[in-house]
């Protein structure tokens, strides 16, 4: 399948921001079976200096800086990606038992760039709560993909989706205790579960095609960023969750950036001056191309 | 008597003249390595010569030398310390008259070992931060890294130039009872100390100065020479003149002092993360002349804080940008981004083997025994032996929680032991370190206390180099002395002895070397013309409060009856116009209530709850002051001190005080700030940094001198005379006037001293007249022969009262001057707009940074 994104991200503010220092997550990374064709970030008013590296998890980070005066930030990102194949159905029945995936990582040093995704970060601490949660899924023994897909299975079932009971910034146990969030939280969630357990988990951030209800154009701009989380599994290596729609990530999830959670590969992040009241309009538009 | 052993002082007949000795009674514990005494009685030889020196002395007279070396530390604290509070410590501890002593070649040895750990950590720095061999190797378990909180991962791949990571090594050490020092902590991020070390050097070497010259004592010069050459060269561009500024957190850190003491002996600016700006990924000084490249950046700031965009979003302490920056190898900052992650506990456990792989070299200088609870041999150990361990988090940063086991109750022991078996990987275990004790004087003698010594090295050109010295740290037995900074009850100088004679060295220029002009100007930091210019006006502004508030307490102190003074319901709307009174005090008849304006004038004095007390005002101005300590003569902090510490003491309950008490703190007050302004006017040398200042208090002098008139002159009061005579007194201009007029009061005279007269400092024409200058004198593109907005602004002003006709202000129409209300508003308009297009295009450069993702989009 390929794909023709364009994320669109407007800030506008009240009074003029004389200068802002950004840092994007917006360029798609190559993955196992994703390609990025082609990007582009245009952005206005024009960066006094922009500069492309690939950050410590290998995603491509774009930093600029915005000189003049603005009263609006405009970033546009437009992507062509190719999801060259659907992951490889496999039996979860017949994946190696969890407890033996948290040992090995532990073990071998060829597992070092996995084992660094088993530790608490900014925003995801394991705790006795996470892994009480995490429990039920995770009977001793159990193949790690089985107890993965029940895990998120639950927390599709336990928790409502509602984009006004959370923010960008509420933790983990919050969200835990409010069983409500939206996909960042869900997949925080999940992740703080898997690492509670001591499994290594990452976060996915990234981008969906929504499916147009049956016999109604696909309305533009609705498709929203999107995020789950991947799991390291063995033998199969990183496989990816969506606790959010409860399924495995196929020829539809688009992979942006990946990283320990949130706060690793937020898409836009900026720091300015100024500005007095502030506003924000995103929008995202996923259409498959020939 | 070369040693103290030969002494016997019972057997000294009583009336033989010998005085006692100071080591008379010093007995250290006899478990631990003392520093002086090589046994009961016996000095060891290094201190021998030191011992009979002070003995030659005598008690009496290192006790009066101690006492005049105490005024120069406290005259540093005035210079250097934030608020100058005299209850507030200004240091950690108190400076001990007894150096520590260090023979030359126990020096040599421990240097040479402090020189190879610094190496070491260095190599780990770089591989962690660059090619992380260690990990894909398996040298150290990943969660040395993985698990740790000061691992940054944007620091990953910065731009080091020759791979130094640590410019500046602080390490913390302690004796063992066999004498063998040990380290305790590393400190790689912002080593702290090496500033005091200095200042109780010269403290020190001024109190002692021929023992120091006799003992032969190593410089601490030469270790801050290496830090200038080696920062120097580090610079990217600029090579001969580098701008290298200092980066503190600024006046309300605990490291404030020895930042602006540190920066002044180095030569560096002295700057806050506000002072400094990213354009083009290239650091600058955001100065009056605009902004300045910087090359070279010494940090005292934490990692983390460093910048708010790519490391901890909600520090203000940083600089937006900073980190690509050095990506990108525009700027170079010592230490380097990252490098605080070899602080914690958990390294030392590590060190020996890191070494051996690293250097193919034994670990000279052994770490306090460490264990980390990660592996499981190691966990059992420290369970087995819990009882003896001190325990700690494993990556700590900074604070230090150190639990020592034997004090915990049965049930506390077996709690810490079941939190250290749910997260084995969190813990470290050390062995419980005795200390060695040194001599500490008590005013009369010598006791032994136990000591802390932190060792500083300085990377230079060919490898690092020890600080012949260090700073020590003292506490009386028992107290546990801390690896923290603050820590101990006490610090000394430290003598490093040399086996030769030592060659003066100093940081100042050699005589004969002849020094480069230099008129400092554009470069002044905006930030710094920002708080000179509020300070300026807030000295000005509340010297006009009180004068206004004083006439008013002179006239209800005055035994006339109030009532039969006419003019204090005038000055009453005087303070009213200043936005000082409630409506309550201006109700109907106030002037037959004296007890209710008494009240209002002291709450106007002395509520802090009011913005516009003069207490308020004063403290503003005191905390404006303290932003640009390093910019302020001591003689000016001095005053300004005094009049903080005058206010700053609650008054008496408002039912014992009298407006007789109040008017001789008003004049103690007004006589200190008169003394301010005359330390601006006489030794402030005329850079921007004065004009600043002035132009600030220029400024709130015309409007409020406007204001007064419009209050007491626009409406004439049925008893004239007397309301001018108390306009007069305010702007302290009685006397000019009295000369000039005798007592024929009127009002054309007046507001002719008062307004138009620009021979009268006083008058609102002298301010603008003044304030045009200033304006002419502002840094500006020279070759824009268009006037700028604030200089049209100051000539406009100017000429309307240069052409203002006094006789016909002074007409009064329909019981009003309306010509001279509308003339004043127009000033008071005009000067507003002035200060607001100076701060506009002067100050404001910047304001705090804000996050975007305040409004972070919410995801599907």
């Amino acid at each position: 399948m390929r794909y023709k994104i364009v994320h669109t991200t407007v800030y506008t503010y009240s009074e003029a921001v004389p200068i802002c220092h950004n840092a994007v997550h917006l360029i798609p990374r190559d993955a196992a079976r994703q390609a990025c064709l082609y990007n582009r970030l245009r952005i206005k008013p024009r960066p006094s200096v922009l500069e492309q590296r690939v950050d410590y998890f290998g995603n491509r980070v774009t930093n600029f800086a915005i000189e003049q005066a603005h009263q609006k930030l405009i970033v546009t990102a437009l992507s062509r990606v190719h999801l060259t194949a659907a992951p490889p159905a496999i039996d979860p029945a017949a994946s190696a038992a969890w407890e033996d995936i948290r040992d090995a990582l532990a073990s071998y040093s060829d597992l070092v760039e996995v084992y660094q995704f088993v530790f608490d970060s900014d925003l995801i601490q394991a705790s006795a709560e996470l892994r009480e949660y995490a429990a039920a899924s995770f009977p001793p023994r159990r193949p790690i993909v089985a107890a993965t897909l029940d895990l998120c299975q639950r927390i599709h079932q336990d928790f409502k989706y509602d984009p006004t009971a959370t923010t960008v910034s509420t933790p983990l146990p919050v969200v835990l205790d409010l069983r409500r969030g939206v996909c960042q939280d869900f997949a925080h969630l999940a992740i703080g579960c898997l690492r509670s357990l001591g499994l290594a988990a990452r976060y996915v951030s990234g981008y969906l095609l929504t499916r147009p209800p049956e016999g109604r154009p696909r309305l533009v701009g609705s498709d929203a960023s999107h995020a789950w989380l991947s799991i390291y599994t063995g033998n199969s290596g990183w496989l990816d969750f969506d606790p959010t729609n409860n399924v495995i990530p196929s020829l539809e999830h688009i992979t942006l950036a990946w990283g320990r959670d949130y706060s690793d590969v937020c898409p836009i992040k900026g720091v300015f001056i100024g500005g007095g009241q502030h506003g924000l309009n995103v929008s995202v538009d996923v259409a498959p191309i020939a | 008597m070369s040693t103290a052993s030969s002494l016997n002082p019972t057997s000294q007949p009583q009336d033989v003249v010998a005085p006692l000795r100071l080591t008379d009674g010093y007995q250290p514990p006899p478990s631990i390595y003392d520093e002086m005494m090589a046994a009961p009685g016996a000095v060891r030889p290094t201190w021998q010569k030191f011992v009979s020196s002070l003995d030659a002395m005598g008690s009496v007279e290192l006790g009066r030398r101690w006492e005049a070396a105490k005024r120069l530390i406290h005259e540093n604290g005035v210079t250097y310390n934030l608020y100058a509070d005299p209850l507030a410590r200004e240091r950690p501890w108190e400076l001990d008259p007894v150096p520590l002593l260090m023979a030359p070649g126990q020096w040599q040895s421990l240097s040479a070992a402090l020189v190879q750990r610094a190496r070491l950590l260095n190599l780990i720095l770089a591989d962690l931060y660059g090619p992380q061999r260690l990990l894909h190797e398996g040298q150290i378990p990943a969660e040395l890294l993985f698990a740790h909180a000061a691992f940054l991962r944007p620091c990953h791949n910065l731009h080091v130039p020759r791979h130094t990571y640590l410019h500046l090594y602080a390490a913390h050490l302690a004796r063992s009872t066999d004498g063998q020092w040990q380290v305790l902590a590393d400190r790689t991020q912002v080593p702290s100390g090496a500033g005091y070390s200095l200042e109780n050097r010269i403290v020190i070497s001024r109190m002692l100065p021929h023992v120091f010259h006799d003992c032969q004592v190593q410089r601490l010069a030469t270790f801050f020479m290496t830090l200038r050459d080696t920062l120097r060269s580090l610079a990217l561009h600029h090579r001969e003149n580098p701008r290298i500024v200092l980066l503190s957190p600024g006046p309300r850190s605990p490291t404030y002092f020895e930042d602006a003491y540190l920066a002044r002996y180095l030569g560096y600016t002295l700057v806050a993360g506000d002072d400094l700006a990213v354009r083009d990924y290239r650091v600058y000084l955001k100065t009056l002349g605009g902004l300045l490249p910087v090359d070279v950046i010494l940090r005292r700031v934490y990692d983390v804080d460093c910048d708010p965009l790519e490391l901890r979003g909600d520090s203000l302490l940083g600089v937006p940008g900073l980190v690509q920056a050095a990506r990108d190898g525009n700027v170079v900052i010592a230490n380097s981004l990252g490098s605080g992650l070899l602080e914690s506990p958990v390294w030392q456990a590590f060190l020996p083997a890191l070494c051996r792989y690293f250097l193919a070299e034994d670990l000279q200088l052994p770490s306090v025994q460490t264990w980390w609870c990660g592996r499981p041999a190691e966990l059992s150990h420290v369970l087995a032996n819990l009882q003896q361990m001190v325990i700690k988090p494993a990556f700590a940063q900074r604070v230090e929680e150190a639990v020592f086991v034997d004090r915990l109750s049965a049930e506390e022991r077996s709690q810490l032991a079941a939190r250290i078996q749910s997260s084995p990987r969190d813990f470290v275990a050390q062995e419980r370190i005795a200390r060695s004790a040194t001599p500490v004087w008590s005013g009369e003698r010598l006791q032994p206390w136990q000591l802390a010594l932190r060792t500083f090295l300085v990377a230079g050109e060919e490898g690092y180099t020890a600080m012949p010295g260090g700073l020590c740290r003292v506490s009386a037995g028992g107290q546990w002395l801390g690896d923290s900074m603050a820590s101990g009850e006490g610090s000394k100088d430290v003598w490093v002895l040399s086996e030769g004679p030592v060659s003066p060295v100093s940081l100042l220029h050699p005589a004969g070397q002849a020094l480069s002009l230099r008129r400092s100007g554009n470069e002044l930091p905006s930030r710094v013309a920002d708080n000179l210019f509020w300070l300026g006006r807030h000295a000005e502004r509340s010297e006009g409060k009180l004068r206004l508030l004083r006439s008013l307490l002179v006239r209800l102190s005055s035994e006339s009856e109030t009532e039969t003074l006419p003019e204090i319901g005038v000055l009453f709307q005087a303070l009213a116009g200043q936005g000082q009174l409630g409506a309550e005090a201006i109700a109907p008849h106030p002037l037959l209530r004296p007890r209710v304006l008494e009240d209002e004038l002291f709450a106007c004095l002395f509520d802090s709850q009011r913005a516009d007390s003069l207490r308020s005002n004063l403290s503003n101005m005191h905390q404006v002051a303290a932003m640009v300590r390093d910019r302020i003569s001591v003689d000016s902090w001095r005053i300004l001190y005094r009049i903080e510490q005058d206010f700053r003491r609650p008054p008496l309950p408002r039912d014992f005080v009298q407006p007789g008490d109040m008017l001789a703190l008003l004049n103690q007050v007004l006589m200190n700030l008169s003394a301010f302004s005359g330390m601006a006017m006489e030794s402030m040398t005329r850079t921007q940094g004065w004009r600043f200042l002035d132009m600030g208090r220029r400024l709130e002098r015309a409007v409020h001198t406007c204001g007064l008139l419009r209050s007491t002159m626009v409406v004439p009061s049925s008893n004239e005379s007397a309301v001018s005579e108390a306009v007069l007194e305010i702007a302290d201009s009685l006397m000019t006037y009295r000369s000039r007029y005798l007592t024929t009061l009127q009002a054309a005279p007046l507001l002719d001293l008062l307004v138009t007269d620009e021979s009268n400092p006083r008058s609102v024409a002298f301010q603008l007249a003044v304030l045009t200058d200033h304006v002419e004198n502002l840094p500006r593109d020279q070759m824009n022969p268009v006037r700028t907005t604030e200089q049209r602004l100051t000539i406009s002003a100017l000429t309307g009262v240069r052409l203002a006709d006094v006789e016909s202000l002074a007409e009064v129409e329909g019981g009003v001057r309306e010509k001279l209300d509308r003339l004043l508003a127009r000033l008071v308009t005009h000067v507003r707009n002035l200060s607001e297009t100076i701060s506009h295009t002067y100050l404001i450069h910047a304001g705090p940074a804000r996050q975007m993702s305040e409004l972070a989009p919410r995801k599907g």
